[in-house]
């Protein structure tokens, strides 16, 4: 046993070396990723480097920021991330039109509710009886597609006077979704880094069943992860509605996706304990920049995918290296 | 038989990992069709030889030869190959699969073989185990323990293997169980195989095998037919001298009698009918060889064991078994043998693996307050007598010794902690951090706690506790003062037999 630790001790300086790796390597990624974008669409792009291009930016990565900040918090505990973000996103606006002839207030207030509650009860499942979150996100996904498409099938629109524009409102050159994103991205950074709650997320995410032999609450702290994220989830469906004016199950496309995308690329790690909230902004932000420049160039739908595809795959491949290099003495 | 041919010779092997030696000039002889026995105390050397021969680890001198040629063992498929298979104490079968299935699985250089003949080979091999009641299409996960045992001697056996090891097969199973591995095994034998059995159960090695060899501290230091022994000169071969330390009686600190009362308790599979009390500063140790049930009486009053039953009582409260977060409540802190998977948060700083445990004591209305945590860290830090200034340094960047100090003092002066449970709580450390350790542990039990620790090592057990606590295939064999013990008794405990000896 000794001569186990005799190793460890020898390797630890190569250890503290390779220990800046994931940090580092992540960090250098953006900051070559989006350098790279940003001189490239400035220089290439007619049209990028203009105020009203960067409050389209800003706006495009809203929603999806909005949905994707919540979900730091699912993949922080430890629990991957939910496969029906697009699709709870889509039964939230639907819900939103449905409820608006009892008032814009009822209406946003049972629709937060409902969103908050179809995650923690997916949540639950997980740190219950340890679900796998993959495979119960995918059929919760499934069964609200159902339901809805039983119950509606096709667009709503909101009743006449519904008095939803402020929702699409511009605010010293802003939307309003922008003010929600960076404020509940601000809430929820802070709450990460300040609470107990936020600690014992990271503490679950980091080692499961330490946290389980340590006593932390872990069916609860997973329920309130998967809680705060269909919170945030159904804030987008509200602001979706209010700005789409008529909703759909198709109404969130690739917010799946780009929800997921815009977490990995900021460089939280995949299993959980390391990573933020403010990454996630970051991520965002990249992914936006870039669907914007495509856009501006013309690219075509599957060009945009294909690119988006590719930057997480390399992010994710780069943090797995960096961090199995520092694992592996 | 000393006359038959050898089935296996190893020459003045040497290994060391580092500054540590293994294997010290062993050497040893396996006969054709017999059954040796290969025992030792932890640390002796036997894993290592275990290892060597299945190709795992390379020794850095001496020689092996399989039927007189000598071999060379680098990896696992020339194992194979020389006809030498290991059978571990963890089952490596897959459960949802037919018993052809599991045996077939992979096979070297098996080449096309019919489903026909493959299957009238396995029963012919199963009827030789006494396993002919067992079809070849029967799921694994529907036999026995020892069922699955003996499945597993077939594989290695349908491997053309002529020299079995077996590494402990009988610490999860049941007397009626061990019976029936053990005619298998004979049968083998009398078929020409041989047989190692490497075990802690000296009653059953001497039941079983015609030859004993002992090691100690990486030597062989004897080796001889069973015939001419017993199990008292076995554990007098395998301690040599230990240190019989007068030590200085502990004052505990205000004793409380009775503070924790433990009755009847029962994990399911591992460990029954346990029965203990222990009072306020009180150092208990549980001595058991893996599988006996020691590691297992803490992780039930830790709450970790889901159907784990009996009474337990802190201070008078009784606590539920089989949550965590109620025995925490209760008062019972509990430390892993495992740190690394089951204990630290390896990627987080020391500070808070440090306060991990008690976030609410430091946090005012759910936010962390930075003052609290800071002089909480730090007053812990001094405690386990750990540099205040790398209380942000990522777990995972210290010192075996370091990381369990760290691991150890996250369950040290927490308020309403009663009852402190360590599993192994020395292990991978080294000799000074252990000493550090100890020290530690007795502080806690200075200040009017209860400590009950598993361990397998004698040196540990003498030096630490007040009472000794011996188990034996899931049951108490003796509990007694620990001045009253020697380490030879001890170990005679813990490598029991068949009988049970009252609790003293």
């Amino acid at each position: 046993m000794t001569g186990v630790d005799s190793a460890t001790n020898g390797s630890a300086a190569a250890g503290r070396v390779a220990q800046l790796n994931p940090a580092a390597i992540a960090v250098y990624a953006f900051v070559a990723i989006l350098a790279a974008g940003i001189v490239f669409g400035a220089f290439m792009t007619p049209g990028f480097l203009t105020i009203n291009n960067f409050s389209a930016i800003l706006t495009s990565a809203a929603f999806v920021g909005i949905i994707a900040v919540g979900s730091t918090l699912i993949m922080l505990s430890g629990s991957l991330f939910s496969i029906s973000l697009g699709t709870t996103t889509a039964v939230t606006a639907i819900l939103f039109m449905f409820m608006l002839h009892s008032g814009v207030a009822a209406a946003a207030a049972v629709t937060l509710l409902a969103g908050t509650a179809i995650f923690a009860i997916q949540g639950a499942l997980v740190g219950l009886i340890g679900a796998n979150p993959i495979i119960v996100t995918i059929g919760a996904g499934a069964i609200q597609e159902g339901v809805i498409g039983w119950l509606s099938p096709g667009d709503i629109t909101p009743p006449p006077g519904a008095g939803i524009d402020f929702l699409a409102r511009t605010i010293f050159g802003l939307p309003f979704s922008v003010y929600v994103f960076l404020g509940l991205a601000l809430v929820l950074d802070l709450c990460m880094r300040h609470t107990r709650f936020g600690l014992e997320l990271y503490l679950l995410g980091e080692n499961q069943p330490a946290a389980h032999a340590a006593g932390l609450p872990v069916a609860l702290l997973t329920t309130a992860a998967f809680a705060v994220a269909g919170f945030c989830v159904a804030v987008a469906g509200v602001l979706i509605a209010g700005f789409a004016q008529n909703v759909n199950l198709q109404v969130a496309g690739t917010y799946t996706f780009d929800a997921i995308a815009a977490i990995l690329v900021g460089g939280s790690a995949v299993t959980g304990g390391w990573g933020s909230v403010g990454r996630t902004v970051i991520g965002a932000l990249i992914i936006a920049t870039i669907t914007d420049m495509l856009l501006l160039v013309g690219a075509s739908t599957g060009m945009q995918i294909f690119v988006k595809g590719l930057i997480v795959t390399v992010v994710v491949v780069l943090l797995h290296l960096a961090r199995r290099e520092r694992r592996s003495p | 038989m000393p006359d038959t041919p050898l089935a296996l010779e190893v020459r003045g092997v040497t290994k060391a990992f580092g500054p540590i030696v293994a294997l010290n000039n062993v050497s040893f002889t396996l006969r054709r069709g017999e059954i040796h026995a290969l025992v030792g105390h932890n640390g002796a050397g036997k894993s290592t030889l275990v290892k060597a021969l299945a190709g795992v680890v390379s020794p850095d001198q001496g020689e092996i030869l399989v039927n007189g040629t000598a071999v060379t063992l680098a990896s696992a498929r020339q194992s194979q190959e020389a006809g030498i298979a290991v059978v571990e104490q963890e089952l490596s079968l897959v459960p949802a699969l037919t018993v052809l299935d599991n045996i077939l699985l992979g096979r070297v250089g098996a080449g096309f073989r019919s489903r026909r003949d493959d299957r009238r080979r396995v029963e012919e091999l199963m009827t030789r185990l006494g396993l002919a009641d067992v079809g070849p299409d029967t799921v694994v996960e529907d036999l026995s323990m020892a069922e699955r045992q003996l499945i597993e001697i077939a594989r290695a056996l349908s491997r053309d293997a002529r020299i079995l090891i077996l590494d402990e097969p009988t610490a999860t199973l049941g007397e009626r169980e061990i019976k029936r591995v053990f005619a298998g095994v004979r049968e083998l034998a009398s078929a020409g195989s041989s047989v190692i059995f490497v075990s802690h159960r000296l009653g059953e090695v001497l039941d079983l095998c015609s030859r004993v060899t002992v090691f100690r501290d990486g030597r062989m230091i004897a080796s001889r037919p069973a015939a001419e022994m017993d199990r008292e000169s076995i554990v007098e071969l395998m301690l040599g001298k230990v240190a019989e330390k007068s030590k200085v009686e502990r004052r505990g600190g205000g004793a409380r009698e009775g503070l924790v009362v433990i009755d009847r308790l029962s994990a399911p599979g591992h460990v029954t009918d346990f029965a203990l009390g222990v009072s306020g500063g009180e150092i208990v140790a549980i001595a058991g060889q893996v599988g006996s049930g020691a590691s297992e009486v803490l992780r039930a009053l830790a709450g970790l064991v889901p159907d784990a039953r009996g009474r337990v009582s802190i201070a008078g409260r009784p606590m539920r078994l089989g949550a965590p977060q109620r025995s925490i409540r209760a008062g019972a802190v509990f430390a892993s043998n495992d740190r690394k998977s089951e204990g630290l948060f390896l990627r987080q700083s020391v500070a808070r693996n440090l306060l991990a445990t008690r976030l609410k004591a430091v946090s005012r209305g759910g936010v962390l307050s930075p003052g609290l945590s800071a002089s909480l860290a730090q007053r812990l830090a001094g405690l386990i007598g750990f540099d205040r200034k790398r209380l942000g340094a990522a777990a995972e960047t210290l010192s075996g010794g370091n990381q369990q100090k760290v691991f150890l003092g996250r369950c040290l002066e927490k308020e309403g902690a009663a009852l402190l449970l360590f599993d192994e709580p020395t292990r991978g450390v080294d000799v000074g951090g252990r000493a550090d350790i100890h020290n530690l542990i007795r502080h806690a039990a200075s200040k009017g706690a209860c400590v009950i620790f598993a361990s397998t090592e004698l040196d540990e057990i003498m030096d630490l506790a007040d009472t000794v606590v011996t188990m034996f295939a899931g049951r108490i064999t003796r509990i007694g003062r620990r001045r009253d013990m020697t380490a030879a008794d001890i170990l005679a405990e813990m490598t029991h037999g068949a009988t049970n000896r009252a609790a003293a």
